[in-house]
């Protein structure tokens, strides 16, 4: 697959970026403890400093760039929004 | 034995309906599920082996499978305020993980994963009454390197031989597609062009030819989650697909099709 591909390999250096952003889309545990105190939420994630700025900056282009799945970002933000308001409007 | 066949849109926005979303668009995709929901009530399935692409929810960076399937009692999962869970066909996904593995495949099998959204959508719109048990399989089309179209389509070919040699009525949905392209810049600008000339393809009975499809080309078209179809046509072999409906909305290309086997 080809480094312009839209879903490239996940580089390893990424894995706890990439394991932060999956919990944000797939526990919910997590989530409500990263809307509590996102920097200790991240800090127990094993997220480093470059890491947290550009999660709480909810930078998708920089996220990406630094490896994180285009996918996990876009879900990570929907859940942080989602809520059963946003549905079933028709 | 195969009593039927078909690929089914589970795009999140059709159970979700958001005000983003073209109200009259929404309803055609749901009405083209009614009648697949019609159909299989009317093939009485024992089960349904469902194909689906799970997007990074049972299957993190942790370990990430080519292919699986789910031989468990029962499997769940939750989307957003959705929660759902469903029996297993425990003997018939026994025999296909078992078989599956004798003829070459190597596949990964779990009792305790979740169970991603893909499968729950279409099963939510056309799961026949009273419902059948399932069997989820999941492929891979998130986490590259994604098993080859050529590959999907082997399995495929070997899934419809093991599910033929059984008693069970067994019909096959394939979940996901057509083109989109979630989380890139992509988003709103669908690769419809290509779809069409897929839906033809099918359409004129020639779904072998999906076999030598590139997974670059699959990956730049916004069709990573065509193996999923690929998988099913593999299956079937070559008959014409009858497309109930593609709907093309803003982010997704939305089809419901139907293979007569």
């Amino acid at each position: 697959m080809s480094e312009d591909a839209h879903y490239r390999f996940p580089p390893a250096a990424a894995y706890r970026l990439n394991r932060c952003l999956f919990a944000l889309k797939s526990d919910a545990a997590f989530r409500q403890s990263f809307q509590q105190d996102a920097a200790r939420a991240m800090t127990e994630a094993g997220l480093g400093d470059h890491e947290q700025k550009l999660m709480l900056a909810r930078d998708r282009d920089a996220l990406v760039a630094a490896g994180a799945h285009p996918y996990l970002v876009f879900m990570a933000e929907l859940r942080l929004r989602m809520d059963r308001s946003a549905f079933e409007y028709f | 034995m195969l009593v039927g066949a078909f690929a089914l849109a589970h795009t999140p926005q059709l159970i979700a309906r958001p005000d983003t979303e073209d109200r009259d668009l929404v309803l055609r995709v749901h009405a083209a599920f009614a009648r697949v929901k019609a159909r299989l009530a009317a093939l009485r399935p024992d089960a349904l082996a469902v194909i689906a692409g799970d997007h990074i929810e049972a299957f993190f960076l942790d370990a990430v499978p080519a292919l699986a399937v789910y031989v468990g009692r029962e499997c769940a999962g939750t989307f957003g305020p959705y929660e759902y869970r469903f029996p297993i066909h425990e003997s018939l996904a026994r025999a296909v993980v078992e078989q599956g593995i004798e003829r070459g495949f190597d596949l990964l099998y779990t009792q305790d994963r979740r169970l991603d959204y893909a499968f729950f959508v279409p099963l939510h719109f056309t799961m026949p009454e009273p419902a059948p048990p399932i069997v989820p399989l999941h492929v891979n089309v998130y986490l590259p390197p994604q098993p080859t179209p050529r590959r999907c389509y082997e399995w495929g070919r070997a899934l419809g031989e093991i599910l033929g040699s059984r008693p069970e009525r067994v019909a096959l949905i394939a979940s996901g597609g057509m083109s989109h392209y979630p989380g890139t810049d992509r988003y709103a600008s669908p690769d419809f062009d290509w779809d069409r000339r897929v839906l033809e393809t099918l359409q004129a009975g020639r779904g072998s030819d999906l076999a030598a499809v590139t997974g670059e080309e699959l990956d730049k078209t916004g069709n990573i989650e065509l193996r999923t179809w690929i998988t099913l046509l593999g299956a079937v072999g070559d008959r014409p697909a009858d497309v109930y409906c593609y709907e093309p909305s803003w982010h997704h290309g939305n089809a419901v099709v139907e293979w007569r086997v």
